[in-house]
């Protein structure tokens, strides 16, 4: 049997991203915990040099696919010169991180191999020699173990879910560059537009106050500004639902889309915590939360825990910080 | 122009999610089911072409038991001219290759400009259908979109929405998919005529047995709730004493 492991890397400006090193350790955990049968590839323009450092860091063998029509990712041509080029390998299994390209890309990948597809995983079982792959329904409220019955399979991994892997110094890996040519495609990838918002403002935040669905009503974000108002720096956040009621604007929304913040205080109002919004606040020192929901998904990152409804709870804040702290 | 629009009836759990032991999925409370939010915006988007481009027909495909019925009728209130309910009877999980595989065979000779999606289901979480219309159909696509023109009467221009506040530029021919984005656009609420003519209306049936579906390439072997994992600290007492404590954490970290 094929035991090969093909990661997808993903990078930008001349670098591999980081999902990339959490898609090798992904795929190291596959492969029983060393990379001796991981391939990683690396498509795009001029991506040897990418190639060359990812195969330094871990020392899992690296092929750089560069040629025409890869320069930006555009998924007609990348399946075009991955699917021969793995039809051939016939990989146990395809990994790719979970992200707007990755899940773009693995699903069609996938049909055009007769692959099995599971995307968002966040861990891997060992069983009788077999995988099987965990991933969140409902939001996280809810977990699936999935097993699949076909010779290949294509994953996507949960940005976060595995630390960046690491090899051993003193074995780097063979690499070697391919060329090929997507031909030609009907799809065209114009240009990266990067996004006009001023997002300085929470990125550069202590303390930033964050608003979710749960505040239930746009007049109730006078509660979160009035909140907001008894710290000395603080910005107001929110999630994507907030945003797309046009309760607030996107440049105050937080999460992989969004905005990613690392404030010393996030204090979160009536969020779910919804993974895509989590990942934006990993680098918050302490969290704090506040919902009426006690299975609420945010209370797993949160230090603090408040099981209240925000209307009673924050009115209340307020009357006690009035009667306790101002002067 | 024809648009055929993909939508889910999803399952939103309350705040009490609880296992069936001998189904081996989620318990469903009757009243929890509705249509896809992100499916909401895929249809929204598909008006507005239609208020644009004359001649327009905008059907809305669901593949379901009989349940789902409510779903498509509540896509053709707010707007689908027509509803196809594709029947498949059981409950539970069904994954997204056949799902894909039962709307391409469907949607194959039907000539469709537009195939579009929500981004993701909200109740499974996939990101795969579109995507995987778009292969078993060999269609160009695009996902997650958070912005579509009309170039020429074949050619539309969308920009995807990438991590980390950026945004593709792509140009794509049509047919194509296009899996769509919530943000896009305000979706409509239904109109009391659109409501009136739906009442008037039959779904289009197709029972699932006479279209193509291919066995399942992966499976659940079993669903479970995830361990409390809270790493942090419940406050405890009424409102007024969880107040005060927090200020005294805050306090004392010196936050306030
Ligand atoms: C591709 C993609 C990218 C995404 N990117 C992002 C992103 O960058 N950022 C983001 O935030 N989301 C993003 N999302 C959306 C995300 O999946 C969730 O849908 C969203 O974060 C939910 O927002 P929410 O928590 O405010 O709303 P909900 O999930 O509806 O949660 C509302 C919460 O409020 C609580 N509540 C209700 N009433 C009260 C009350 N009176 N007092 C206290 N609590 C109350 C409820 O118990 C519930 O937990 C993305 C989704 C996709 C598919
Ligand atoms: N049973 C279904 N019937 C119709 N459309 C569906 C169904 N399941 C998924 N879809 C479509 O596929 C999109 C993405 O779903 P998913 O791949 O599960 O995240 C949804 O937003 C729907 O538009």
């Amino acid at each position: 049997m094929n035991d090969t492991i093909v990661v997808i890397a993903q990078h930008s400006q001349g670098a591999a991203d980081p999902v990339t090193y959490e898609a090798i350790a992904c795929a190291m955990e596959l492969c029983g915990g060393d990379n001796s049968c991981i391939r990683v590839i690396v498509p795009g323009k001029q991506t040897a040099d990418i190639a060359e450092k990812i195969a330094g860091t871990t020392g899992a063998d690296v092929t750089a696919v560069e040629g025409k029509g890869l320069k930006l990712y555009n998924a007609e041509a990348y399946i075009k010169v991955l699917e021969g080029f793995l039809k051939d390998i016939k990989p146990l299994y395809i990994v790719l991180p979970h992200t707007s390209t990755g899940y773009d890309l693995a699903p069609a990948l996938a049909v055009k191999l007769k692959a099995s597809c599971i995307t968002a995983v966040e861990k891997i079982n060992h069983a009788d020699g077999k995988h099987t792959f965990i991933r969140p329904l409902f939001n996280g409220r809810l977990y699936a173990e999935v097993v699949p019955e076909t010779e290949s399979t294509v994953i996507t991994v949960q940005p976060g879910a595995w630390h960046k892997a690491v090899g051993s110094p003193d074995k780097k890996g063979r690499v070697n560059v391919i060329t090929a040519d997507a031909g030609s495609t009907k799809t065209r990838t114009i240009s990266i537009k990067h996004s006009e918002y001023e997002s300085a403002a929470l990125s550069q935040s202590d303390v930033i106050i964050s608003a979710g669905r749960g505040i239930g009503k746009k007049e109730n974000l006078s509660l979160i500004r009035e909140l907001a108002g008894i710290f000395k720096r603080s910005a107001i956040g929110c999630s994507r639902a907030v945003c797309d009621v046009g309760w607030l604007g996107y440049r105050h929304q937080v999460g992989t889309t969004g905005v990613t913040v690392s404030p010393k205080l996030y204090l979160a109002c009536g969020i779910s915590g919804a993974i895509q919004h989590v990942s934006g606040i990993k680098g918050a020192q302490t969290i704090i939360a506040v919902n009426t929901d006690p299975h609420a998904r945010i209370f797993s990152v949160a230090d603090y825990c408040v099981v209240e409804d925000l209307e009673q709870f924050i009115p209340a804040v307020l009357e006690a910080y009035g009667r306790l702290y101002s002067e | 122009m024809k648009i055929l629009v993909c939508v889910k009836q999803v399952y939103v759990p309350g705040t009490d999610v609880t296992i069936d032991h001998s189904s081996g999925w989620i318990q469903y409370n009757p009243t929890g089911f509705r249509l896809n939010s992100y499916d909401e915006y895929a249809l929204e988007e598909a008006l507005l072409i239609k208020e644009r481009i004359a001649d327009t027909r905008v059907h809305a495909v669901s593949i379901g038991p009989g349940r789902t019925e409510v779903a498509i009728r509540r896509a053709m209130e707010i707007g689908a001219d027509e509803g196809i309910q594709i029947r498949y009877e059981k409950e539970g999980y069904l994954s997204p290759y056949q799902t894909a595989s039962l709307i391409s065979s469907y949607a194959k000779e039907k000539q469709y400009d537009l195939i579009m999606t929500g981004v993701t289901a909200e109740d499974d979480m996939q990101m795969q259908t579109g995507q995987m219309i778009a292969g078993t159909l060999n269609y160009p696509y695009a996902s997650s979109v958070i912005k579509l023109e009309m170039k020429t009467e074949h050619l539309v221009y969308v920009e995807r929405e990438c991590d980390a506040m950026r945004r593709e530029c792509v140009e794509l021919p049509m047919p194509c998919v296009l899996t769509i984005q919530s943000g896009i656009n305000k979706p409509r609420y239904p109109a009391l005529s659109n409501v009136l003519r739906t009442k008037q209306q039959k779904l289009m049936e197709i029972p699932a047995q006479d279209l193509v579906m291919p066995e399942a390439r992966e499976k659940i072997i079993k669903v479970f709730l995830p361990e409390t994992t809270a790493r942090g600290v419940f406050l405890q007492g009424s409102a007024k004493e969880k107040a005060v404590e927090l200020l005294r954490i805050l306090h004392e970290k010196a936050f306030l």
